[in-house]
């Protein structure tokens, strides 16, 4: 068999005729940057176009950060830069935080995490590790790409309108999400914000199809399932996932888009609206029915941001460790696990609202039982580091970021997916200590790992390390200092989503506190420039990277050119005759998957 | 190559088209039987609240098998290897949980607003009359 | 088409595809397999409206009439079972001619493809009718004439899933039709002819056929119970 043929028997499937990567082939600046049907090209453009939204993303928060560590304090600066609407008098209006904290949480899950990070990574990485010399529909990929880019010009361009972006939270829960004269933020902004995230989802469904048709098919020959590395199994169940909840949300907004502009009740019922001082006809609708469907996504969601980070964060950590990952089968049960899991619990997002509480009960018993994968994990990761020979790669030093935030974040989650505590805890700043950590900042540093591992495989060059270090400890001690505070300030009651707290007499106790936090997020969000600056200039000034394999890692990535072509690889691809985790074994310090078994050679799989 | 096939023969096709046509009539006999047991719920006002919720568990079951055959054999899933078929019937089991989870929250949520008390230790009157009159028949 | 299956093949061994498919076809169903999820996400939201509702209209005291009937007909269920039958049927043509491309007789495809799109047209006209029909009688997105079992003024949402879930699904027959207009177009080019396989017209037909499968789900839970 030839991956030739195969490759050729699909590129005849879908008309796609680029792929001549072996005889010579005119590429213009538009087909190799621009309409890229290369995977490692598409990559590096969902990688660079979610470090302009984590950029956004950041600022927003540090605006809103401004307003609920400063509330007294004016910033005449604010009005010149960001106008009336937004900061009159140079403090953040009510409407512009709103606005603020909610595409800084709709930009950071959907266009960093979901796409920075799996379209990164999974269009990166899939093809490279199971030896595949592209996706199975590169062109596909391609319009994945595009609709994503599209999605974010007009949550951008929502930013702009006269009566602001949309501003009712990242869940655009109903009746505000519904009805334009609740909040200006519910006018057109919805309109636009509804439109962009529609096509998010065609983005994602694209994106994923492909992903889960190239794992299961482009495999090459001797690589079974259980030869591939861990990030190809984390890409594949995140696939599965937003393939299978991402239409849930789709027929979500569907309904919800009628509501706002044909007259419909799905989600609306007994409302009066005191600014108009009216009374709305509709009636039968549930507002509770609008959060089963945004949760039956948002929960896999969450998973789709981790998953990713998980299994890239397993890679690293078992390349610098120079061990094999511990329990390889555990870690791919778990990541089925989860991802099964994922897809039962979604209602302890809706403790509160109004959901019966027998149902509520059943889901909080579902919910505690992803503790069990998610801990084989933390255990598995753990025991790869046991006595291993470490090496402190930048990389490495946030794959272990990452586990420490994931326990310190997930511990949480054991509190809050009992329904008792949550009723406590529910919508304060507790729930945001929690996720920040688990799924936030623990995903970006699984992202940061990435970056600075795959980094030469990118581009050919090194990132610098000093730079990278200076960038790992800021923003580890940073993203605590942040995050740790807030579960004080949650257990004391103190809710989220609150514009100005020094109002309160319970909580202006805590304005020091808050203030603080808003002085650790500025400084956090300026070193995370340095790792901008970092990658930009080691992309053309970076140390050069003179050896295909400068890890020294098992994975068919390190077996293609310092900068392979449209292809991957110039010759055949490879064979794979082991398992990705062969590191130190027989006393040999790492075994590629491409060397045969040898004669002598103890256990293998 | 990624996949083999065989060229099907002659006798094949034939066979082919046999099994076609009786899924045909399969799929027509039962949806005549989900029309009748419809028509006879409409034409029988009298029944009674289980029967009723009997019959239409009835054609739910008749829906699952139609469903089952266009997707078997229509859609030629039951010739195709069982790793494949996994992958398709595994996700769709997670229903059972989903289609119980939102028709019992919506049930309780008609509850809740028929019922629903503010005051619970004041004791109020309580309105008998729902906002739409009697429970009907579903 | 037959797989070459044996117990001996290492499927999952990597080179080949584990379930023996071209990857467009392993696409197809993935789409589908997103597809229905959609779908479940509409029908999951009228069950929930439904049974958080005290009363419901009966569905056969809506759909009582067809096309040409004289006034104050009460026929009930029989113009829907007509359209599901065009619809049975057309999946019936559809996968005809699936079978016919896999023995490459070309002749067999277009005949069978060409019913397939009439059957669609079809199922769509009918559709046409029964919406404008519904809208004479004053129904549409947001109002609805028709009152519930138990005397009380209609739910609203009756209509509004109505016309939102069977449009949704006819906006799916819509582009059934169009993806087999241009299969039959490329069939009659040849195009398959000369790539040497009618594979293309098996992920079409499974759209269609799933369209089918889908309508058997909206059928029985707005017409029947």
């Amino acid at each position: 068999m030839s991956n030739e043929a195969v490759l050729h028997a699909n590129i005849g499937e879908a008309h796609d005729v680029h792929s001549n990567h072996q005889t010579h082939h005119h590429e213009t600046f538009i087909t190799k940057y621009v309409f890229s049907q290369d995977h490692k090209m598409i990559s590096k453009q969902f990688l660079i176009t979610g470090m302009v939204w984590a950029i956004i993303g950041g600022l927003f928060s540090v605006l809103f950060r401004l307003q609920l560590g400063f509330p007294d304090t004016s910033f005449p600066w604010l009005e010149d830069i960001l106008g009336k609407w937004w900061a009159e008098g140079g403090h953040i209006t009510p409407q512009g935080y709103y606005a603020l904290v909610t595409i800084h949480g709709t930009v950071l899950v959907f266009f960093v995490l979901t796409a920075g990070l799996s379209g990164t990574f999974a269009n990166f990485l899939i093809p490279l590790q199971v030896g595949a010399r592209d996706m199975a529909s590169p062109f596909m990929n391609m319009l994945s790409y595009w609709f994503f880019f599209i999605a974010g010009i007009i949550m951008l361009a929502s930013i702009f309108v006269e009566t602001g972006p949309f501003s009712g939270g990242w869940t655009a829960y109903p009746p505000l999400s519904a009805l334009g004269d609740t909040s200006p933020g519910s006018k057109i902004g919805m309109d636009l914000w509804l439109i962009s995230l529609a096509l998010f989802v065609v983005s994602s469904l694209l994106g994923g199809l492909n992903y889960i048709a190239t794992i299961l098919n482009m495999r090459t020959k001797g690589m079974s399932m259980t030869r591939m590395p861990l990030t190809v199994w984390a890409m594949l169940f995140t696939a599965i996932l937003g393939v299978l909840s991402f239409p849930v949300l789709f027929s979500g907004f569907i309904l919800l888009i009628f509501d706002r502009n044909f007259g419909t009740s799905f989600y609306l019922s007994d409302i009066f609206i005191a600014s108009t001082n009216t009374a709305l006809p509709n009636e039968g609708g549930s507002a509770i029915l609008y959060q089963h469907l945004f949760w039956f996504l948002g929960h896999p969601e969450v998973y789709i941001i981790m998953l990713p980070a998980m299994g890239m964060v397993s890679e690293i950590i078992s390349v610098n460790t120079r061990k094999p990952i511990f329990g390889y089968i555990a870690m791919v049960g778990s990541l089925f696990a989860i991802a099964t899991l994922s897809f039962l619990v979604w209602a302890h997002h809706m403790f509160v609202t109004g959901l019966n509480p027998f149902l509520g009960s059943i889901f909080a018993l579902l919910t505690l039982l992803i503790a069990i994968p998610s801990s084989i994990k933390v255990f598995n990761w753990l025991t790869t580091l046991w006595r291993g020979s470490i090496r402190f790669s930048p990389g490495m030093l946030f794959a272990l970021g990452f586990v420490s935030m994931f326990i310190s974040g997930g511990l949480t989650g054991i509190w809050m997916g009992n329904a008792t505590i949550d009723i406590h805890i529910h919508d304060t700043y507790f729930i945001i200590a929690h996720f920040h950590l688990v799924m936030g900042v623990a995903s970006i540093f699984g992202m940061f790992a990435g970056v600075y591992h795959w980094f030469p495989k990118m581009y050919g060059r090194y990132m610098n390390t000093t730079a990278a270090y200076i960038h790992f400890w800021i923003t580890l001690i940073g993203a605590y200092l942040i995050f740790w505070p807030m579960h004080y300030t949650g257990l004391a009651g103190m809710p989220r989503r609150y514009y100005d707290y020094s109002i309160w007499e319970s909580f202006k106790q805590f304005a020091e506190l808050n203030k603080s936090i808003s002085i650790v997020v500025i400084i956090t969000f300026l070193t995370q420039f340095l790792f901008i600056i970092n990658f930009f200039h080691s992309i053309w000034r970076g140390r050069k990277v003179t050896s295909t394999n400068p890890w020294k890692s098992n994975t068919l990535e390190w077996t293609t050119p310092i900068n392979p072509g449209h292809g991957n690889w110039p010759g055949e691809i490879p064979e794979v005759y082991r398992g990705p985790y062969d590191y130190g074994k027989d006393g040999i310090d790492f075994i590629p998957q491409t060397t045969p078994i040898g004669a002598e050679e103890s256990g293998h799989h | 190559m990624e996949y083999t096939t065989t060229p099907p023969s002659q006798a094949q096709y034939e066979a082919a088209k046999k099994e076609i046509i009786k899924v045909t009539w399969v799929l027509s006999v039962l949806t005549v039987i989900e029309l009748m047991l419809g028509f006879w719920l409409y034409k029988s006002p009298e029944m009674s609240e289980g029967m009723r919720w009997a019959v239409k568990g009835v054609i739910i079951i008749l829906m699952l098998a139609k469903a089952f055959y266009i997707v078997a054999y229509f859609m030629h899933l039951k010739h195709e290897l069982k790793n494949f078929i996994m992958t398709i019937v595994l996700p769709i089991i997670s229903f059972i949980w989903i289609v119980f989870s939102f028709l019992h929250d919506g049930n309780s949520y008609k509850e809740l607003r028929n019922d629903y008390n503010p005051h619970p230790h004041t004791k109020v009157q309580k309105t008998t009359t729902p906002a739409h009159g009697v429970e009907g028949k579903k | 088409m037959s797989t070459v299956a044996t117990a001996q093949t290492k499927w999952w061994g990597g080179g080949k595809s584990p379930f023996n498919v071209e990857y467009g076809k392993v696409m197809m169903w993935y789409f589908l397999m997103s597809d229905t999820f959609t779908f479940a996400g509409f029908l999951l939201a009228y069950g929930s409206v439904r049974f958080s509702a005290n009363s419901w209209p009966d569905a056969n005291e809506v759909y009582n009439s067809f096309p040409f009937a004289p006034e104050g007909t009460h026929a009930p269920l029989i113009f829907v079972s007509i359209m599901t039958f065009i619809l049975i049927l057309s999946s019936v043509t559809m996968v005809l001619a699936v079978q016919a491309g896999h023995h490459n007789n070309k002749k067999a495809v277009v005949r069978n493809l060409i019913l397939t799109i009439l059957g669609g047209i079809a199922f769509l006209s009918c559709q046409a009718w029964e919406w404008t029909h519904l809208y004479h009688e004053g129904a549409w997105w947001g109002r609805n004439p028709f009152l519930n079992v138990d005397g009380t003024p209609g739910a609203v949402n009756f209509t509004n899933f109505f016309f939102t879930i069977t449009g949704f699904h006819g906006f799916h027959v819509f582009t059934g039709v169009l993806i087999n207009i241009i299969m039959l177009i490329m069939t009659l080019n040849n195009t398959f002819e000369k790539r040497g396989h009618y594979l293309m017209i098996e992920k079409a037909g499974l759209y269609w056929h799933f369209v089918d499968l889908v309508w058997v789900f909206v059928f029985t839970c707005f017409y029947l119970i």
